[in-house]
């Protein structure tokens, strides 16, 4: 045994300075999970904080707390129910171009906004949509409408959200669609014409069950992003004005931990997040498994 | 082929509907181009929607002689090239370490590395554990908790796997160390899949602001985009006026009314956004490859 050990101990060492960064940058933070039943405050050790128990937990008597859980759970849905199918129907329209360079065209283009942050995002909809000569609210004022104050608004914040999440990684997420669309063989679409199916016979019944296993795939991998509702798009166009929709679990934990110094309550509402996070990739892979007969692992 | 009339109408639709798509895509960048360029106070009085009406280079004088989006930009380019340069090092020698698959614990150490694909301490433990390390406020906090990619290590370690062993087997039979098969096979044959995976952490490094938002507060070391994040909440020029080394441009007596809160927030988000629309057209084809070499499942 030793001596295989030592056969590879330059393979060791090469691995070596990875293991040490994820035993400092990820397991030791999963160690600090334990000062969500401490009393912790930033300057003594996580070690010397005495145990209080589920005292973090007070939380879940909070209302606010339900509310942020509300609105997590209403724009992970929201989201969701938006962005997983719209790639998949933008890959079937750009799979029945015919003209491969315009296709190659709109490819690039659809890619492109998945390249910039969600702080520039943040401008494009401060740009179209802000008070003072905004693009929409100009239009609107042309048209001999009361301006609408989108950025602050209650109502307009999860369409807002969504559709800037739409418009960022909609183009980007048909990649690995268009790729699967490319593995299927050309002999099914001749038979199924000589069968006399027409194009959206085609679509259903060939392209679809072909884009499948991606499809399931996919699925798996967005379930740990699905609570994380994306802090980063949501942190820089929350205001005092949408809080009351806008603010989710973690720009929650964000504001009570790191800006107020509540370390152990933040880290509580943390390691629930992880664990339902958690579930649900183990949930949704045991359920691809089931249907396709394999799941991610 | 001949189209029927019905397959005509549909490819009409289609190609009306894709256009529509990559017009929302390209227009909000030109209309921002457009109010960056054009004078202050005339852009607020509206109907500047694709050409600058009254062109001034005036909002880029003074974004870029300000001193601290000079910084942060110097501090962008530093921790885009330095992040990359050993965030790829780091994870190649992982990646090649562990696609020996005959090495004893290999099991082991990729299950330690998919732990941490599926759960993780949350940012409250993270934070403390920057903290405990004393990254918090440093430049490296930018660095070396992103260095290991657990993400790309699979991807590298999937395509190094589907290298040949036979040249691998041949170089160390010619008594060449696993360092020296990695430099003189592996590299030279990984090369798309290193520009792929290297052009993927260079833009999360661009494009980051959490961390300098968050993990640091001497504003010496924030990045651009977070100074963007700080910029765009603000209610003031000052943010952007004060400290500005471009002072005899700001003197130029009545130039200051051509400027407005709006015309410098465009033009600095371009000036984060023009790096990454000149490169994009060139690179794009890697992006791409990148995606579809890790989506290959094994």
């Amino acid at each position: 045994m030793l001596d295989r050990l030592a056969k590879y101990r330059w393979q060791y060492l090469m691995i070596l300075p990875s293991v040490v960064l994820l035993f400092l940058f990820s397991y030791i933070p999963m160690v600090g999970i334990q000062v969500a039943f401490k009393d912790f405050h930033i300057g003594s050790t996580i070690w010397n904080s005495p145990w209080i128990g589920f005292e973090n937990f007070a939380f879940l008597r909070d209302d606010q707390f339900w509310v942020v859980v509300k609105n997590t759970l209403y724009i992970a849905v929201l989201k969701f129910a938006v962005g997983f199918p719209a790639p998949i129907l933008l890959a079937l329209l750009i799979n029945e171009v015919r003209h491969s360079g315009f296709k190659r065209f709109v490819q690039s283009v659809s890619y492109l906004p998945h390249f910039f942050s969600w702080i520039v995002v943040a401008y494009i909809l401060q740009s179209m949509l802000t008070l003072d000569g905004g693009l929409v609210n100009q239009f609107i004022g042309n048209l001999g409408g009361d301006p609408i104050f989108f950025l602050g608004s209650t109502e307009w914040f999860r369409p807002m959200i969504v559709a800037s999440g739409l418009w960022k990684e909609v183009g980007w997420n048909t990649i690995l669609y268009l790729a699967a669309i490319t593995t299927i063989d050309p002999q099914l679409y001749e038979a199924a014409k000589v069968e006399g199916a027409g194009k959206l016979g085609q679509m259903r019944h060939i392209t679809l069950p072909g884009m499948l296993p991606t499809i399931s795939i996919v699925l798996i991998l967005s379930m740990p992003s699905l609570i994380a509702v994306g802090m980063d798009q949501i942190y820089p166009l929350m205001n005092p004005a949408n809080q009351p929709v806008a603010d989710v679990l973690d720009t929650y934990i964000l504001r009570s931990g790191l800006q107020q110094g509540y370390f152990s309550p933040a880290t509580a509402i943390g390691l629930l997040s992880s664990v339902i996070s958690l579930a649900l990739v183990l949930g949704t892979n045991r359920m691809a498994r089931k249907i396709n007969g394999e799941g991610l692992w | 082929m001949k189209l029927s009339a019905s397959d005509r109408i549909s490819q009409l639709l289609i190609i009306v509907l894709l256009l529509l798509l990559c017009v929302s895509v390209i227009y909000p960048f030109m209309y921002m181009l457009a109010i960056s360029l054009n004078e202050g106070s005339d852009a607020a009085k509206g109907g500047v929607y694709l050409l600058p009406r009254q062109f001034t280079l005036y909002n880029y004088e003074v974004v870029l002689g300000n001193s601290v989006i000079q910084h942060a930009y110097l501090i962008t380019i530093a921790r885009t090239i330095i992040g990359t340069a050993i965030g790829l090092f780091i994870t190649l020698l992982a990646a090649f370490g562990l696609s020996y698959r005959m090495m004893p614990l290999r099991g082991a150490i990729l299950g330690y590395v998919l732990i941490t694909m599926l759960f993780n301490g949350g940012l409250i433990p993270f934070y403390i554990q920057l903290y405990d390390l004393s990254l918090v406020n440093t430049f490296w906090v930018y660095i070396l908790p992103s260095a290991f990619s657990a993400w790309n290590m699979f991807v590298m370690m999937k395509f190094i796997q589907g290298i040949p062993e036979a040249l691998v087997e041949s170089a160390e039979m010619d008594g060449a160390t696993p360092f020296r098969v990695l430099y003189s096979v592996i590299v030279p044959l990984s090369k798309p899949m290193l520009a792929a995976i290297g052009l993927f952490t260079g833009v999360m490094h661009w494009n980051d602001w959490f961390a300098g938002a968050f993990f640091v507060s001497d504003q010496n070391l924030i990045p651009v985009q977070t100074f963007l994040q700080q910029l765009l909440s603000a209610q003031d020029i000052s943010t952007v006026l004060g400290s500005n080394n471009n002072v005899e441009a700001l003197a130029r007596g009545t130039a200051m009314a051509k400027v407005t809160l709006m015309s410098i927030k465009m033009a600095t988000v371009m000036v984060s956004a023009i790096p990454i629309l000149c490169v994009y057209p060139f690179l794009q084809r890697y992006f791409v490859k990148g995606v579809l070499i890790g989506s290959v499942k094994g």
